[in-house]
């Protein structure tokens, strides 16, 4: 019993890299006043950017890595231009991205001939003598490197939106554009920074899915787990730890499934695949119960800002 | 003897190259309104007419696949798909015109495929009713499950785009749970269930025309009928065109909400009912697929207007059976076709802005 609590626990870090990833991305952009969905659909093109870099190219894996950030990035600035510039409806340009993603992955990916193969991968560290320790050295210092890394995201990304006057221009536009505007600040160009920094980070959380965590590419293989993140952005009320925090949590709910199977327990197999939505939208429930008025939610999420425009 | 006086430079402007400026348009020519959107359509085209290319499908053998939607066969086919792609197109559009992102049409058409097939499995009723009240469960089964997501919104301000589009994957594997356990056919190795008897079917009744499309039909009339005609058809474009001021003079908000939400869920539900029943024969794990965007797609361009919807609902099913056909000879995933449904969208939505605002570039 022992071992199945830390086997599971180590693993946990591995489901939630992912989540913690993409709900930072998702924060970075939502605090510019982009309500932004595109998570599932970047986090698509992010993986099999990075599994087709691995299989066709034979980059290291962490190329391959930074090719997934590039790609996610690259696509992100299609839904900057269509949100920021042209002032599409945010959730119709949003939900478009992502369908256009995931058709388009899907058809890359057959036709080049990248689904289902094995993928070198990344190694996991190994910090001798911290490892020795028992169960703990097995959880905290046998990790991968991204693992470590993320850690090492949060605090910059928590330093840049917080601490710097780049984090400062980015939220006052996400909160109350019209006065950022007034005051010299550049919309436009604080969202755009905002949603293509962001769209990195999510494109690294797909690519890590792809290369790190499952080692091949399928079509569809984020399954939800972009949209899971949306609702993390949520719960974690636009704020980087908590939603670290929150993504741990789900990290520990999805790594729970496989360790349940190997363990022998007989439970429906697909019946348990639900619990990560369900969880997710227990979550959510839990977020509508205990809020009071007071929302974390950037004052302008969602509304596109036109100069000209009167209010 | 004077100082000269020294002229300081102008400093240089901010805008060196110009500036971009946006000008509101109040209300542009509908000629000029149809050369922008038409133009945007044909990039988007053209665009998806490259990829498709890059994927080794030359413009030439596309051109042969559309052509061949002509024939009696394939006309038949696009007919049989045209049911089910306007069932969701009609849910979507009631859902989105009063503010509620119903994405959960995929999980309410699998749960209107499950409770239909559940009446065939029971044998509840006669087999002269058996189709009614399978149709009649799909319904309630794609009511049932956008019902849920109402109450979370209402009771827990659960957001509804998550929520639906979460529920679709619990949908799913809530269908596998059926299809590779209790509800699989014996006689079978595939995830499906077994066949339908032949009374619960819908079957063709001539021209091409199957019975489904009736079905399809007959939802446009009824949900035209109901959003030009009737009382709540009326409250409905009230709220959804001023809220507030529909709360102060006592339109029975929620009531309304409830019932449109609900015939939303039911569009759905019948839709599943329709491909299972017609096109598939029995219960399959794959006979959602594809039907979310689709759906958002029909209403965004038949902005939410039944009698469109028909129309549009038939120009999807064009593009659906093409890439039916594109899969089966050129082993194009079908996923192909949400990517240029995703173009269409984000096209038709570009040139909104064109139409609402005149850029213009000052020097």
């Amino acid at each position: 019993m022992n071992d199945f609590f830390i086997n599971w626990l180590a693993s946990a870090p591995v489901t939630a890299v992912p989540y913690a990833l993409a709900a930072l991305g998702l924060i970075l952009s939502e605090r510019s006043g982009v309500l932004n969905l595109t998570a599932e659909g970047l986090m698509l093109v992010g993986a099999l950017a990075g599994a087709g870099a691995v299989l066709s190219l034979h980059v290291h894996p962490a190329l391959a890595l930074i090719i997934a950030m590039a790609a996610a990035s690259l696509v992100s600035l299609l839904f900057a231009g269509l949100v920021v510039v042209l002032r599409v409806n945010q959730v119709i340009a949003g939900l478009a991205v992502v369908f256009f993603c995931q058709g388009l992955t899907g058809l890359i990916g057959t036709v080049a001939g990248w689904q289902n193969k094995q993928i070198d991968s990344l190694p996991s560290l190994n910090i001798w003598p911290l490892s020795e320790i028992p169960v703990i050295g097995r959880i905290f210092f046998m990790q991968d490197p991204i693992v470590y890394l993320t850690i090492a995201i949060f605090f910059g990304v928590n330093y840049v939106l917080f601490r710097t006057m780049l984090g400062l221009r980015i939220r006052s536009v996400g909160e109350n554009p019209a006065a950022a505007d007034a005051a010299g600040v550049s919309v436009s160009l604080h969202r755009i920074i905002a949603i293509v920094a962001g769209s990195c980070l999510i494109g690294l959380a797909g690519g890590y899915i792809s290369v790190v965590s499952v080692k091949l590419w399928v079509t569809g293989m984020t399954g939800g787990r972009g949209w899971i993140a949306v609702a993390l952005v949520v719960f974690a009320r636009w704020a980087p730890w908590p939603a670290l925090w929150g993504a741990l949590l789900f990290g520990c709910i999805e790594a729970v499934i496989p360790r349940i199977a190997a363990a022998g327990i007989a439970v429906p197999q697909y019946l348990m695949l639900m619990t990560p939505y369900l969880a997710t939208i227990a979550v959510m429930v839990w977020v509508g119960y205990r809020q009071s008025a007071v929302t974390r939610e950037p004052g302008a999420l969602g509304q596109p800002h036109v100069r000209e425009e009167r209010r | 003897m004077a100082t000269p006086v020294t002229v300081e430079p102008a400093p240089a402007s901010p805008h060196r190259f110009g500036r971009i400026t946006l000008d509101m348009r109040q209300n542009l020519p509908p000629w000029k309104q149809a050369v922008f959107l038409g133009g945007s359509l044909a990039i988007g085209l053209v665009i998806s007419i490259v990829i498709l290319a890059f994927a080794g499908i030359s413009p030439g053998e596309l051109a042969g696949e559309l052509a061949g939607v002509a024939n009696a066969d394939s006309l038949r086919n696009t007919l049989v798909q045209a049911a089910p792609l306007i069932l969701v197109g009609l849910g979507a559009s009631l859902a989105f015109r009063i503010g509620f992102w119903n994405l959960g049409i995929e999980g309410q058409m699998m749960f209107g495929g499950i409770f239909a097939t559940a009446v065939s499995i029971a044998e509840i009723g006669p087999p002269s009713l058996r189709l009614l009240f399978m149709g009649i469960a799909a319904a309630l089964g794609g009511m049932f499950w956008v019902l849920v997501v109402l109450l979370l919104k209402t009771r827990f301000r659960v957001n509804e785009i998550i929520a639906t589009l979460l529920l679709n994957y619990v949908a799913m594997y809530f269908l596998f749970h059926l299809l590779y356990g209790a509800w699989q056919d014996a006689r079978s190795a595939f995830p499906q269930s077994t066949p339908y008897k032949p009374f619960e079917r819908l079957n063709d009744i001539g021209f091409n025309v199957n019975a489904g499309l009736l079905v399809a039909i007959a939802g446009v009339l009824v949900a035209g009928w109901f959003i030009h005609m009737s009382r709540a058809g009326f409250y409905m474009r009230f709220i959804s065109s001023n809220p507030g001021m529909a709360k102060v003079v006592g339109v029975p908000i929620q009531t309304v909400t409830f019932w449109i939400v609900a015939a939303s869920g039911a569009c759905c539900g019948l839709a599943g009912y329709v491909n299972v029943a017609s096109q598939e024969g029995r219960l399959t794990q794959s006979f959602a697929d594809g039907y979310v965007f689709s759906g958002v797609l029909i209403a965004f361009l038949a902005r939410n207007d039944p009698i469109v919807v028909a129309v549009v609902g038939f120009l999807i099913s064009v593009l659906f059976i093409t890439g039916q056909q594109l899969q089966v000879f050129y082993q194009i995933p079908f996923t192909m076709v949400q990517m240029i449904e995703a173009i269409i969208v984000i096209a038709v939505a570009s040139s909104e802005f064109f139409i609402r605002h005149r850029v213009r570039w000052i020097r």
